[in-house]
């Protein structure tokens, strides 16, 4: 009686691994045979999924959101699209990783809120990208650091030497400032933040091993509000959404407003970059123009980043 | 038929512990693969030994000696904080209250134990670490002891919950005897019920301790992430916050990427040596 229990139950195994093989095999067999059949429904993707820099994903959500409310359906943006919801899905982590989700197709578009690398580049083949607007960096500290009173500049070399580290208090850099440590503010070293800093202002030199590495912007923003010996690269849009709770500073004469950053005067600037592997499908053209129409440039522009025309 | 569907259920039940072996098996290949990428270019020893972390420099500024030490500080402080008060109120739990009190206590502690972490990161950024800065005037009050103190308060639960139990089991056994006897009640809690459960504060010890050293999202908001030799009232920084920090920028397939997973190889390796020695040490404790 057991040895036919144990006979039983391993021919029970072995018919379940025959039965859920079979529909493995089944589902895909099906998945195949309804391809030319729903040939238009494959190419057609109502569904559209951004990844990368968590300082472009507010945006490209915002200007999803506005599209979605306008339209609703496919087909009132385009009467050759079918009826069907638009669904855009936008999430933030990093520009590394918005690289990442554009290669190995986890998503449709890439954001990235750095140049594309040579490399990248290189392994997404076919591409299309699009510059949609430009992040500077401000160099911000609280409105209470007395270094406000005194200046409204720092040349390039000061800044350089204050995130490096040279100058440790604030009474180094100018002396009538109290005996104060430099609270030092920046974003992860491997981050695309940091990398426009480092290429525009450090170049070879490196920042301080103790410097605070904020998690987010946000964070960075933060910390300098609330800490009033700290000094940070905040960035453009940053400081215009918390307008007057830190002062970003002239960099070797040249103030951070929007005609110096598109012009290029101020030099500690980012692009904002959506990328795609890739051909753009009609709906994501649909889209994508809109976001490089005035609509999409207003909705950057309030956003506090600079839209390029 | 019944045996039948006995033995169906067994073999079923045996699939599914084989499968979530594998899921774990899987976890540690996968990691156990991109790190071997990166030993191969760096030393494990000059890794683990490194003083320096900067990935935009070459290789050989890959070590994570002070991140390790970082991560260890904190989690310490963190169990040095949160033991006592833990076995205290779990202590309070099993002698001291009962009834209805003692369901609203519990309640609100399991309450504690269900917050997000990053709400605790967010205060701990808005007041621990604003409170160290105006009143201990530190420059900046991102810290060890700010990572620890937030840390403590997250691990009270578990510390409190593994305790409860066994204090409760052992007062009940012992209340009657020592009531008879007209033994204090406190006489009893430290004599008695504390040293019973001790096996209960290793094991929660060991929780917490895990719990606290894996811990990322909290103490990434307040140890202010740098790589530097920690000190009680200086900054710091963990192998969770130093991997959730960094691999969204790092470049995929780049060293920077592979030395992260390797880190959190690291990290896997140091939590099981020391959930080995507390075996062991749960083991002879029990024994005598």
């Amino acid at each position: 009686m057991k040895r036919w229990g144990i006979m039983f139950s391993c021919l029970l195994l072995v018919l379940v691994i025959a039965v859920t093989g079979c529909a493995g095999t089944d589902s895909s067999g099906s998945a195949g045979n309804a391809d030319p059949a729903n040939q238009e429904s494959v190419a057609f993707k109502a569904q559209m999924t951004f990844n990368g820099s968590s300082t472009l994903a507010p945006v490209m959500s915002a200007i999803a959101t506005d599209f979605i409310e306008e339209y609703g359906t496919w087909d009132k943006v385009d009467p050759s699209f079918p009826e069907q919801n638009i669904a855009i899905y936008v999430s933030a982590g990093g520009s590394g990783a918005g690289v990442k989700a554009a290669l190995e197709g986890t998503s449709d578009f890439g954001m990235l809120a750095r140049e594309i690398k040579d490399e990248e580049k290189e392994k997404l083949g076919e591409m299309v990208d699009f510059r949609i607007g430009i992040d500077a960096l401000t160099i911000s500290v609280n409105p209470d650091n007395p270094l406000s009173k005194v200046t409204d500049d720092l040349t390039t070399e000061e800044v350089k030497k204050i995130f490096a580290g040279e100058y440790k208090y604030w009474d180094e850099v100018d002396s009538s400032l109290p005996h104060r440590e430099i609270v030092v503010v920046i974003r992860d070293l491997g981050g695309g933040a940091h990398e426009v800093f480092q290429k525009a202002v450090m170049g070879d030199t490196q920042v301080r091993a103790d410097a605070i590495q904020s998690p987010s912007m946000g964070a960075l923003v933060a910390k300098v509000i609330e800490n009033k010996d700290a000094i940070g690269y905040a960035s453009f849009g940053m400081v215009n959404q918390n307008e007057g709770k830190l002062v970003p500073m002239k960099v070797d004469g040249v103030e951070p407003t929007t005609e110096n950053i598109v012009s290029g005067d101020y030099k500690i600037s980012r692009p904002l970059i959506v990328v795609k592997k890739g051909e753009l499908s009609p709906e994501q053209k649909a889209f994508m123009d809109v976001v490089t129409s005035d609509v999409g440039a207003q909705i950057i522009e309030k956003m506090g980043f600079v839209p390029v025309r | 038929m019944y045996k039948v569907l006995d033995v169906a259920f067994s073999k079923l039940i045996k699939l599914l512990t084989i499968f979530s072996l594998l899921l774990l098996a899987f976890v540690v290949v996968f990691i156990f693969r991109e790190s071997v990428v990166f030993f191969k270019e760096v030393s494990v020893l000059s890794f683990i030994s490194g003083r320096s972390w900067n990935p935009l420099l070459a290789a050989d500024n890959l070590g994570i000696f002070n991140i390790i030490l970082g991560t260890l500080y904190v989690s310490l402080v963190a169990i040095i904080l949160a033991l006592p008060i833990g076995v205290g109120m779990a202590l309070l739990l099993a002698g001291y209250v009962e009834g209805r009190v003692r369901a609203i206590i519990r309640g609100i502690i399991d309450i504690l134990a269900g917050i997000p972490s990053v709400v605790y990161g967010f205060i701990g950024l808005l007041v621990l670490v604003k409170w160290f800065e105006t009143r201990l005037d530190l420059s900046s009050g991102e810290s060890v002891l700010a990572g620890g103190i937030l840390l403590a308060v997250m691990v009270l639960p578990y510390v409190i919950s593994t305790c409860h139990e066994s204090m409760e089991k052992a007062y009940r056994r012992h209340a009657p005897s020592s009531q008879a006897l007209g033994v204090s009640r406190s006489y009893l809690l430290r004599e008695i019920v504390l040293p019973e459960s001790r096996r209960a504060i290793i094991a929660a010890t060991v929780l917490a301790l895990g719990r606290a050293m894996g811990e990322t999202m909290a103490v990434m908001m307040v140890i202010g992430n740098a790589p530097i030799p920690p000190t009680l009232l200086g900054k710091c920084q963990t192998i969770p916050s130093l991997i959730a920090l960094e691999m969204g920028m790092a470049e995929v397939g780049s060293l920077h990427y592979h030395s992260l997973f390797a880190s959190g190889l690291v990290l896997m390796a140091v939590l099981l040596a020391i959930n080995l020695v507390f075996y062991f040490v749960r083991r002879s404790a029990f024994m005598k």
